[in-house]
């Protein structure tokens, strides 16, 4: 859930300016850097009474906020702006070489070690929750990452900032002439990203205690497949998309290959019914009426329910007539994926009890973004700030 | 009568190419001037000039006696220059009235906590703003009625686009309004309609300079008429006496047909 946060600000800035910002991620570490070292400074500790803890860690928030938000200012300022209307390429490179500067200046300020925060009694408190016992810090993540959602929504759509954004995002130079300061409206947009980015690198590292230099790349490349998951440039898209990709992280792994075979099995099931009841049904529609007595229906219906069959008589170069011969190799194309999908099932029975490793869980991800973005292309929601709405 | 705008010398060039070149004339105020000439004869450049998407080379462009060469657009617009677009460039995904009430941006004051929290005098600002853009919006009467205005401006007929391009710039109550060939793509029905609305415009008090190549709206609306070749301006004055110009015949229709028509 914490990709949400950061991949909102991954889809505003493409939301507005159509370039992906690679240094975001790094953004987020010197979040979570700031915070922790501010959290050192102040020598927080359990001891303390609750109201001066509770005033350190708004001061670390603070931290969390400013120091993002002025690294996100220079950023756009002097590698980004310079290269504005140039081709699309470029401030992608930029944006790269910037994540990698970042990075070092992470490391030269604060050392190569891996920054750890005071352990804290709230960080790591739980409640039960229908019988399962969830820390408090995952509700409060997920609480702060919806409400900011919907707080960015209401920003984007309703707020005069909001229309100048996505003025902005669909024609700059048009929106310029109409009087929006671009400019003003860009830098706004890298503020909002930004401290978002912050916040996420404050809870991240309140979360797990600990926060390296290069937690930024990965953080960040997984926020940026949320975003694109979800659709990217689609605020509810991003948290939508972070969503599903922490569900399936988390229980991609839980999950042994027996259920996966039975999912598959269900899959092929499903294919099945399709490939027999709704294609023909779809075929038929596109035949034209003379053509249609009830005996050609059913011979279009059988090379269809009878695929296999139908497969080896088109490959043994048996044809019918021209229409047919178009069904059977449909046919055989479907048959190929029945039995594949049977193969597939069948491995992972044979390996039933086996469990998939925790090593897999970036594959997992990257798994589910391939076969969503197969299916569709512009994300869950959709693509753009102002499509969906 | 109050000059409005006034070009002084204006010249713009695209590396060797002079685009516009020692460019001077004037609009008054509550005046149609019309631009003609031939393709790649500066006009477009000129109107990029004015809004501030490029800096003149040389010469000085005044708005009402102030100075507006090097501004930024938006700076412009704030001035009180708006404009359309040849190649319409509408937000095509926003709807007909947010597009509307974008062009109100620099009309707008509240800020963006007021705005987030939707304070009382927020909304008044905006149902204000709201009933000034349907206002606008009525000046065309049965095209953005109703439903409409809600629908997403990409949606609409090509000549209903060319007519909220000018509701949008009409939107900031311009003391100049810019249109790059408004009828353009029109059918003669709809582009005489246009031409009696700009008529009104100018009986409303607006100020307009235009760019178009019908010359039967030319003709219909210009109290004067710019011709432009090559960058240059090779006629000025009533429409009859720059078409008869032999220049400007030369420039449309080449030398010989010049030469046969004097």
């Amino acid at each position: 859930m914490i990709y949400a946060l950061i991949a909102l600000g991954y889809t505003m800035v493409y939301g507005v300016l159509k370039f992906i910002n690679f240094a975001h991620g790094e953004i987020f570490t010197i979040g979570g850097y700031v915070s922790a070292f501010t959290l050192l400074a102040l020598g927080v500790s359990d001891s303390m009474s609750f109201a001066t803890l509770a005033g350190c860690l708004l001061l670390a928030l603070l931290g969390a906020v400013a120091a993002p938000v002025i690294v996100g200012l220079v950023v756009e300022r002097v590698a980004y702006r310079p290269l504005r209307g140039r081709s699309r390429i470029m401030p992608l490179l930029s944006a790269i070489g910037v994540s990698i500067v970042l990075q070092q200046l992470i490391i030269l300020i604060f050392g190569p070690t891996p920054i750890t925060m005071p352990t804290l009694k709230i960080a790591s408190a739980a409640v039960s929750l229908f019988g399962v016992r969830v820390r408090v810090l995952a509700l409060a993540i997920i609480v702060i990452s919806a409400l900011l959602m919907v707080a960015l929504s209401y920003l984007v759509r309703s707020t005069r900032i909001g229309k100048a954004m996505r003025a902005t995002s669909q024609d700059m130079e048009a929106a310029e002439m109409m009087g929006i300061e671009t400019d003003k409206t860009i830098v706004f947009t890298f503020i909002v990203g930004s401290a978002l980015a912050g916040i996420g690198g404050l809870l991240v590292l309140m979360y797990y205690g600990s926060l390296k230099f290069d937690a930024g790349f990965l953080y960040g490349l997984k926020a940026f497949t949320a975003a694109v998951l979800g659709g990217i440039g689609n605020i509810p898209g991003a948290v939508l998309g972070a969503l599903v990709l922490g569900m399936t992280e988390t229980y991609g792994v839980s999950m042994d290959l027996g259920l996966i075979a039975w999912l598959v099995v269900a899959g092929l099931v499903a294919g099945l019914y399709v490939q027999m009841v709704r294609v023909p049904r779809h075929r038929l529609l596109h035949i034209a009426n003379d053509r249609r007595t009830p005996d050609y229906e059913r011979r279009i219906m059988n090379v269809y329910r009878l695929a296999p069959y139908h497969a080896v008589k088109t490959l043994l170069g048996e044809r019918t007539d021209a229409l047919l011969s178009v069904s059977a190799s449909h046919a055989v194309r479907l048959t190929v994926g029945n039995i594949f999908l049977a193969a597939t099932a069948a491995i992972f029975f044979i390996n039933g009890s086996a469990r998939i490793d925790t090593r897999w869980q970036p594959v997992i991800a990257f798994v589910v973004l391939m076969v969503i973005l197969m299916f569709r292309p512009s994300g869950i929601l959709g693509e753009h700030i102002t499509e969906k709405v | 009568m109050e000059t409005i705008l006034n070009l002084d010398g204006v010249s713009m060039s695209f590396g060797g190419l002079k685009a516009v070149d020692d460019l001077t004339f004037d609009v008054t105020r509550n005046e149609i001037v019309s631009i003609i000439g031939p393709n790649g004869s500066g006009k477009t450049t000129t109107f990029n000039v004015i809004s501030g998407l490029y800096e003149p080379d040389s010469g000085d462009i005044l708005l009402k006696g102030e100075s507006v060469a090097g501004l930024r657009p938006d700076q412009v617009h704030d001035k009180g220059i708006a404009r359309t677009f040849q190649s319409l460039r509408l937000f095509s995904n926003m709807s007909v009235l947010d597009n509307v009430l974008v062009g109100m941006h620099s009309n707008s004051k509240s800020g963006l906590v007021a705005s987030m929290l939707r304070l009382p005098s927020v909304r008044r600002e905006e149902a204000a703003m709201r009933a000034r853009a349907q206002e606008i919006l009525s000046m065309f009467p049965g095209r953005f009625s109703g439903p409409r205005q809600s629908q997403a401006a990409g949606s609409l007929s090509y000549a209903n686009r060319r007519r909220l391009e000018i509701a949008r710039a009409l939107a900031s109550d311009p003391v100049l309004l810019l249109l790059d060939e408004p009828v353009a793509g029109m059918n003669p029905m709809e582009s005489h309609e246009l031409m009696e609305q700009i008529c009104d415009l100018r009986d409303a008090g607006y100020t307009i300079l235009m760019i178009e190549h019908d010359m039967h709206v030319v003709e219909g609306v210009s109290d004067r008429v710019i011709a432009m070749d090559h960058g240059v301006k090779i006629a000025e004055g009533t429409y009859e006496q720059v078409a008869n110009d032999p220049l400007v015949v030369e420039a449309y229709l080449g030398k010989r047909s010049a030469h046969t028509a004097s």
